[in-house]
């Protein structure tokens, strides 16, 4: 049986087409904003042209994302939770929690022994858009996310950003920029505002395993992010090679069963 | 869409409510045109003084951030620009700017109150509330106090209490009195005692109907009554006919399965108000077959109940309440009475210890399974112990939501598409999928 999940993020779209539980193809590109139904299609075309399947080929599609809705072609909605509950059972059969981190959205979702979700904690708006800060601030550091995330990765700064907000942690930064604070040690102060509200969420209501806890989300993939969560919440993340993936391979999944 | 489980129906008594508002507010707007004092408060009392009619702001600011919310933030804007921050109560917010820019909602002129009495309050936000209009005309206010204390019960302490807040009404009462040449009819206050005294009885029974599965009423039904006799008031014999009339149609309902919700099968809880501008969320609740039965704010005319040793939800009585049942012939007596049935001193709204675990006690006497609990900025309701509450219902098997915005009166920080997500995502993780789109 193939199946296929479409997680339609705010920054990016990806795709999974899975054929028995394993993955034939797996499909990535940017949003497009309020073309997000556009773009989603294009790259639901492009990771099927890489699985070398036609569209009446897939039984099932499910979308998942904060988007979710904008998708037209699908059979089935979940919401995020769901998905990456799903994914990272799958992924770590023995996984208590996962914790997605996104461009807008951080979420942490407890597991029950038989995949049930025994509590879900989102951030609130005081926290959204963690991921889309890093990409502004790159911007405005004139670096590359991955060349911020290089520079960043390392002691905690001197300087500090406010961590309970990201249009105050941007208005920060550029205050210190404007005392001539090396870039790198702005980026640092950057990186470790967005690490200290994640690690404020994954304590919210319960405190994650050391061992089992999966990362996943696109943020997983920021090296310096990560460490600076490691160092702050004591956590050892179990972190799948495709992180980013998880949530539209856990739509997939569910689309299976 | 699935088969309806159970028949639903509106409530009959519902335009009777809607009439009594509309009453009231007329009322206020005719106060001047009548010579009849207007006083911007909350007090049972003055229906001893022939011409003094009383207005809450509380009800008056909610509607406004219900009812247009463009309006309302016009009104907060003109409080702002006068200095008041925006961490004042949104109630009084806007009802300070319709007074600051002279007209109602519906461009009708605002009726400017002659005196204050705010009702007294141990949050300093809601004693506050008469300052503004005080400055502003400048009119006289008389602020009772409210003595307030936490730890264990303490009876001599109760009755101390009570003490000091009769004589300050007394004292109040005599002020008006010499200050605007009105005579207080003892008569007329202690009969408005004795009748209003009936309501809690009904109050009490819709309250204990509600355990019923499934509910015979939602919280959007009670935000129609639960007002009446308590932040506005009206006739009070007419207010307790309006209890019985509910009470008797709830009961019917209970005996017949007339549900709020007719695929009832998730029932949920809340503490303290609602964003006023965004009701729609229990609509939208309602799509996965789930009931608000209510929060001990909503449940307020019933006064505070308890779970007893024999594990029934019922009054709490004792305290206070032992004082009413002594004989009302003075005006003292009646007033006694009167504060015996209001001054709550161990209330769940103030002791941050006792709060949660009364929460607990809601939730299991309503058998709910979930509970929705906002993060107020600040303001009514706001924030103070909600996440112990949320961390205590957890431990008992209560799944619970927060959300974050700014108060109850005041839309700005609320993302409504934002918490739609999270109630898609609460109900989903609890393995629940919408009955119908």
């Amino acid at each position: 049986m193939i199946t296929a999940g479409i997680d339609v993020g705010i920054e990016s779209l990806k795709a999974v087409i899975l054929k028995d539980g394993k993955v034939l193809a797996r499909g990535i590109g940017l949003s497009g904003g309020v073309n997000r139904a556009r773009t989603t299609e294009q790259v639901w075309r492009d990771t099927l042209a890489a699985a070398r399947l036609k569209p009446g080929d897939v039984s099932k599609i499910i979308a998942t994302g904060q988007g979710k809705n904008d998708v037209g072609f699908v059979q089935e909605r979940i919401t995020e939770p769901v998905a990456d509950a799903r994914a990272a059972r799958f992924l770590y059969p023995k996984a208590t929690c996962v914790v997605d981190i996104g461009a807008d959205q951080v979420r942490v979702v407890t597991l029950g022994p038989q995949n049930n979700i025994l509590e879900v904690v989102m951030n609130q708006k005081c926290a959204a858009g963690l991921g889309i800060l890093l990409k502004s601030m790159a911007r405005t550091l004139g670096m590359t996310l991955e060349e911020m995330s290089r520079l960043s990765d390392g002691p905690t700064a001197a300087a500090a950003v406010n961590d309970g907000c990201s249009v105050f942690a941007e208005m920060d930064a550029f205050s210190l920029l404007n005392r001539n604070t090396p870039k790198e040690e702005v980026a640092r102060a950057v990186t470790e505002a967005v690490a200290v509200r994640i690690n404020s969420i994954l304590n919210d209501k319960m405190k994650p395993s050391k061992e089992s806890t999966v990362l996943v989300g696109g943020l997983s993939r920021n090296k310096a992010v990560v460490n600076a969560l490691k160092r702050r919440s004591g956590i050892n993340f179990l972190i799948p090679e495709q992180a980013e993936y998880a949530g539209a391979l856990g739509a997939a999944l569910m689309a299976a069963e | 869409m699935s088969k309806q489980r159970w028949e639903t129906r509106p409530l009959e008594v519902w335009n009777k409510a809607k009439e009594m508002r509309a009453e009231w507010q007329k009322s206020i707007d005719t106060a001047s045109s009548e010579r009849v004092l207007l006083a911007q408060g909350n007090i049972q009392w003055s229906i001893g003084f022939p011409a003094l009619r009383v207005i809450e702001d509380n009800p008056v600011g909610a509607m406004m951030a219900n009812k247009s919310d463009e309006f309302a933030r016009i009104c907060r804007l003109a409080g702002e620009v006068l200095g008041w921050g925006r961490e004042v109560c949104g109630y009084q917010l806007n009802c300070w700017g319709a007074m600051y820019l002279g007209h109602q909602m519906d461009g009708s002129p605002f009726p400017f109150r002659d005196l204050v009495i705010p009702f007294p309050d141990p949050c300093d936000q809601h004693t506050k509330r008469g300052q503004a209009p005080m400055d502003y005309s400048p009119i006289p206010r008389f602020q009772e106090n409210w003595p307030l204390y936490t730890g264990p019960r303490d009876t001599d302490r109760e009755k101390a209490m009570i003490e000091d807040r009769v004589y300050c009404t007394l004292y109040i009462i005599e002020e008006i009195e010499r200050i605007f040449g009105q005579k207080f009819d003892d008569e007329r206050l202690i009969e408005s005692v004795k009748v209003a005294g009936g309501i809690s009885p009904y109050a009490q029974d819709v309250s204990r109907f509600m355990q019923h599965i499934p509910s015979p009423l939602s919280q959007k039904d009670l935000y129609s009554f639960y007002t009446l006799g308590g932040l506005t008031k009206s006739d009070p014999g007419e207010t307790v006919a309006i209890w019985k009339a509910l009470r008797d149609e709830v009961e019917w309902r209970v005996e017949n399965n007339i549900a709020a919700v007719g695929n009832e099968r998730y029932r949920w809880m809340e503490a303290h108000p609602p964003p006023w501008h965004f009701l729609k969320y229990y609509r939208y609740m309602e799509k996965y077959g789930a009931v608000c039965i209510g929060s001990q704010y909503s449940h307020m005319m019933a006064g505070p109940f308890e779970i007893k040793p024999d594990g029934t939800w019922a009054p709490r009585g004792g305290g206070f309440r032992q004082l009413v049942n002594k004989p009302i012939k003075t005006r003292e007596d009646a007033i006694r009475a009167m504060i015996g049935t209001e001054a709550r001193g161990h209330r769940f709204k103030d002791d941050e210890v006792i709060r949660p675990y009364a929460l607990n006690d809601f939730a299991k006497a309503y058998k709910v399974n979930g509970a929705i609990l906002p993060l107020w900025r600040c303001g009514v309701g706001c924030t103070v112990t909600r996440k112990e509450q949320g961390l205590r219902l957890s431990e008992i098997g209560v799944r619970v939501l927060h959300y974050e915005g700014s108060q109850p009166g005041d839309r700005t920080d609320l993302d409504e598409n934002r918490m739609m997500d999270q109630l898609d995502v609460w109900m989903e993780s609890q393995g629940l999928r919408k009955l119908e789109e």
